[in-house]
């Protein structure tokens, strides 16, 4: 009798346990699937208390493709959201936001970050520029741009670009857009062709990371700079073997020719800036009087016989 | 002396004017200014779209590169190979400094000018080579030179910055640009006029061909060369 009455209390119980249990049961189990059943729709955003937004969309083939896409599931960088739903986002703003992404990446690239730490991207960073980068500024964690791609390495300089050729960014921090300077100079020119017409090959000429280092890069007037005076023929000699003592001159130093930088540049520019148009402008009226002497004959020869 | 009874004439006298060897240098600057065009052209324009194809076609940058580099070291040969040509022939007695510029050649510009504006009823009175013939011979040897050098300059600059400033190569590079647009126009408009395109010649001077010219043609653009040869004076015509 007594049994029989605890009976609903215990199935009672029972149910209610079973009713928390169900949500938290596969989720603790949670794999990639159960994420991408959510994440793969299109226009998935976290909305900052900072009204910031963040992508949450997956493409599920460029994850799979990735490199973490074949070591990692969604819980090893996401582990507190294998709850659902998942709880409060903490940051208030993208920032904040990127720094608790930053720490993720360190707890298994902790030589990159720490290298990245000591940058001047990274010192930025930790002043509190919000426009500096961050690792996911470069490296997207849920792509298959892989770094070790003839893709990765041949696209580098517009990543680069994305912010080292805006100049209204690069003259709130004293800097130059650099990125223009680079294509049109001899080693963009074999980077930017390499990427239209060899896209499978990696570009053989020098780009950004070669000359300044890559999460380890420093201001270009840093000692500790690859490409600090002191140290860029050295540098240069990396590629160019057996360079002369006058080798590292010849790089403008992303400058565009003119009467301050690379004077010799400047006044060549100018000889042929006068000489073709004048060239052309004497044969082309020479050209024209020839031929307008032959018409003239040929309307008076006509005209007599 | 009218056009028509020039060409009545059935088999017209003709006057040698190339050796075999200078048509032979002609054609081989035919081959190697085009194919340095060619490959040249899509390097400086990288950024178009026409470029961006010609360099597909091609197989890719560094092939572009190794064909420009083959037909440039060809180029530079044949540059040699016709300076010892002039020697030769200046030291056989064969060559008379007919290409040099001299005050002539600026009354020569003068005077055409004149009588291509009908301010002068007959055409100066040229020598073997009148001052556009120089100009262009002027052009190609000035041209040569500059590519040749900084050519060799973007080709080597690790040797080349072990004597000379560094600036030398980036300045190169713009002299091999901004002088490979001025022989690709100046080709295109002054010889494609001269040698095909004039209508008197169209559609080509033959004589770098054939080596010979016609006596006629010879009286009419060069008559002070015409009158050397035929050694006495014609009666002016009118």
């Amino acid at each position: 009798m007594t049994s029989v009455r605890w009976v609903p209390i215990v199935l009672g119980a029972l149910l209610a346990g079973a009713a928390l249990f169900v949500p938290a049961g596969p989720a603790a189990a949670q794999d990639n699937e159960t994420c991408l059943a959510c994440h793969t729709a299109p226009g998935m955003v976290l909305t900052l208390p900072s009204t910031e937004v963040v992508s949450v969309t997956i493409d599920p083939k460029r994850f799979t493709a990735s490199a973490h896409g074949q070591a990692l599931t969604c819980a090893t960088c996401h582990p507190r959201n294998v709850e659902v739903p998942h709880p409060a986002v903490t940051a208030k703003t993208l920032k904040d936001y990127q720094r608790v992404a930053a720490g993720v990446c360190a707890t298994c690239h902790n030589g990159a970050a720490s290298a990245f730490g000591a940058s001047v991207h990274g010192r930025a960073r930790q002043m509190g520029f919000a426009e500096a980068p961050t690792c996911v500024t470069c490296h997207n964690p849920h792509d298959a741009s892989r770094v070790r791609t003839a893709a990765f390495r041949n696209n580098l300089p517009q990543l680069c670009g994305t912010c080292h050729a805006d100049e209204a960014l690069m003259r709130k921090y004293g800097l130059r857009p650099v990125y223009q300077t680079y294509v049109s100079e001899f080693h963009g020119v074999t980077t930017t062709l390499y990427k239209l017409t060899k896209p499978q090959d990696p570009t053989p000429a020098a780009i950004c990371t070669d000359c300044h280092g890559g999460h380890e890069i420093r201001a270009a007037d840093d000692p500790g700079s690859r490409v600090h005076p002191s140290r860029v023929l050295a540098t240069c000699t990396t590629c160019h073997a057996g360079a002369g003592r006058f080798f590292a001159t010849a790089w403008t130093e992303h400058k565009a020719p003119g009467p301050d930088a690379a004077p010799l540049v400047w006044y060549v520019q100018l000889f042929y800036g006068v000489l073709i148009p004048a060239t052309i402008a004497f044969v082309g009226l020479l050209t024209v009087l020839d031929l307008g002497r032959w018409a003239t004959d040929q309307i008076r020869r006509g005209g007599r016989q | 002396m009218s056009a028509a009874e020039t060409a009545a004439r059935p088999r017209p006298v003709m006057v040698r004017r190339f050796t075999l060897m200078q048509r032979v240098e002609h054609f081989v600057l035919i081959v190697t200014f085009n194919v340095l065009a060619f490959t040249g052209l899509p390097q400086k324009y990288f950024q178009a779209g026409w470029a961006e194809r010609v360099i597909q076609l091609l197989g890719g940058i560094e092939r572009v590169r190794f064909l420009h580099r083959t037909f440039a070291v060809l180029l530079i040969i044949e540059a040699v190979w016709h300076i010892g040509a002039v020697i030769a022939a200046r030291r056989a007695g064969r060559e008379h400094g007919d290409m040099a510029v001299n005050f002539g050649d600026v009354r020569g510009v003068i005077q055409d000018v004149a009588y291509l504006l009908g301010l002068r009823r007959e055409k100066p009175a040229f020598a073997r080579y009148d001052y556009r013939q120089k100009l262009e011979y002027w052009a190609v040897v000035w041209g040569t030179a500059v590519m040749a050098t900084s050519g060799l300059v973007m080709w080597f600059p690790e040797t080349v910055t072990r004597y000379v400033p560094g600036v030398i190569v980036p300045a190169s590079r713009v002299a091999h640009g901004g002088e490979a647009l001025l022989a690709v126009l100046s080709v295109i408009i002054w010889h494609f006029y001269n040698a095909h395109f004039r209508p008197d010649v169209f559609p080509m001077d033959r004589a770098m061909w054939s080596g010979e010219i016609p006596l006629d043609r010879l009286r009419h653009d060069h008559r002070a060369e015409y009158e050397r040869v035929v050694g006495a004076e014609e009666p002016p015509a009118s």
